[in-house]
């Protein structure tokens, strides 16, 4: 008897039964992508009506703008990540940091001269503020610093350094470091800050302080006092309350070297 | 209209001549700023240094902080070279202030003139700085030294004549 068994004819039907697998697979990743394609069709026009919904509340405002950025930070989106991009483009978000930070940049321009390139975070945003006019939409602290942590990234030199409840905007690139910025901390207080402060807080060595010190005046952020009584003391125009209301003169502005 | 401070003022260093050389050059620029700003609205136009050290401009009592002698020769000096100051004196006491140049002055004079059609009238030093008819003007009270300068600064421009009259010096315009 001739027995044919897993012979030519089982491995040609084999190999039929496996095209035809094949075949359906290809089906079904059609099928897949018709249904896909759909499905973005929809997720795509749903999007552009809640754009068109509520693109004029992102750029009114700052509640509306930080809740945005929170859905967004859950579905692991950044809308500030690209300048171009379908967020960016369809929402308009991009174009209102980046206007914002172009008006960042103009404030701390025009008060480099007095401030050596260090603001409180406050008169940033009130000057900001003041020059949007009573028409302009509102704008947040929260705004201001996800503006700044922006221009940081595309490296303009921006930083943030916390002290007491708020934050340093330096809009300069000095080279602070550590211990700079814990000085810098100590002044916020008073808006100056001496030797005998800085060992008495940090329990530092005198060499050490006097170097910080050395290192702001030379950086322009801080102005010696040598009158005041005890000791020498270290102004800051930058934490000077004084000046968070007073415009730049026209004498100033004559000052401003390039 | 009472003078406005500028923030600086209020800025306890600000006394105090800055060791960085940046710093000291804004420093600089704002005292003479302000130095010449308040000698423009009190309408001073000499300084005595021991005087000026006690002004207000140079003392401020109320933060407890003055700049010292060394500090205003070297304000003034910044001023000397900007051309808005002159010693009176080789040791260095007593000083012409020009917040407003002898040409500006003789431009505001001359204004004066034309508009009032005074053209080719005759005027006494006195009548020009003292008189009741410009006694709104800007230069009316400009003391004597000034007023000249500024009518020789007229005169190299062809449009007035400095004449000597019997009791004092005058003026013609063109």
């Amino acid at each position: 008897m001739h027995r044919r068994g897993v012979g030519a004819g089982a491995i040609a039907k084999k190999k039929l039964a496996e095209a035809k697998y094949k075949e359906r697979g290809t089906v079904l990743a059609e099928d897949q992508i018709v249904q896909m394609s759909k499905q973005l069709e929809t997720f795509k026009s749903n999007l552009e009506e809640f754009a068109s919904k509520h693109k004029q509340e992102i750029r009114k405002s700052s509640q509306f703008r930080v809740q945005f950025q929170e859905m967004c930070a859950t579905i692991g989106v950044d809308p500030l990540a690209s300048g171009k991009g379908f967020w960016s483009e369809m929402l308009g978000v991009g174009d209102f940091y980046y206007e914002l930070g172009v008006q960042i940049i103009e404030v701390c321009l025009a008060l480099k001269h007095r401030n050596g390139g260090l603001i409180t975070l406050d008169e940033l945003h009130h000057r900001v503020l003041k020059g949007r006019g009573k028409f302009a939409q509102d704008v947040s602290q929260d705004d201001l610093v996800r503006a700044i942590k922006k221009l940081k990234a595309m490296g303009n030199g921006f930083g943030m350094i916390p002290v007491g409840s708020s934050y340093l905007v330096q809009s300069v690139p000095a080279e602070l470091n550590m211990d700079h910025t814990v000085v810098l901390q100590l002044a916020e207080k008073k808006g100056y800050v001496s030797v005998s402060e800085i060992r008495e807080s940090l329990k530092w060595e005198r060499e050490r302080a006097c170097h910080v010190l050395e290192d702001l005046l030379k950086e322009g952020l801080a102005w010696l006092d040598s009158q005041a009584s005890g000791e020498p003391q270290y102004w800051l125009p930058a934490l000077f309350s004084e000046l968070t209301s007073r415009d730049v003169t026209p004498e100033e502005a004559n000052q401003m070297t390039p | 209209m009472s003078f406005e401070w500028p923030w600086q003022y209020n800025f306890p260093p600000f006394f105090t001549l800055q060791p960085n050389v940046d710093t000291r050059q804004k420093q600089l620029a704002a005292w003479c700023s302000l130095a010449l700003s308040y000698c423009r609205h009190h309408k001073l136009y000499t300084l005595d240094v021991m005087e000026a050290q006690e002004s207000p401009v140079f003392n401020h009592k109320n933060i407890d902080r003055k700049l010292s002698t060394d500090a205003i020769l070297i304000v003034f000096e910044e001023l000397r070279k900007k051309g808005n100051l002159e010693w009176l004196d080789k040791n260095k006491t007593r000083c012409l202030v020009m917040w407003r140049r002898p040409e500006e002055w003789g431009k505001l004079i001359y204004q004066w003139v034309s508009k009032n059609g005074m053209a080719n009238t005759v005027f006494t030093l006195y009548e020009l700085a003292n008189g009741d008819d410009t006694e709104s003007e800007e230069f009316h009270g400009l003391e004597d030294w000034m007023l000249i300068r500024s009518l020789q600064a007229l005169q190299m421009d062809g449009k007035a004549e400095v004449i000597t009259m019997d009791d004092g010096k005058g003026v013609k315009f063109f």
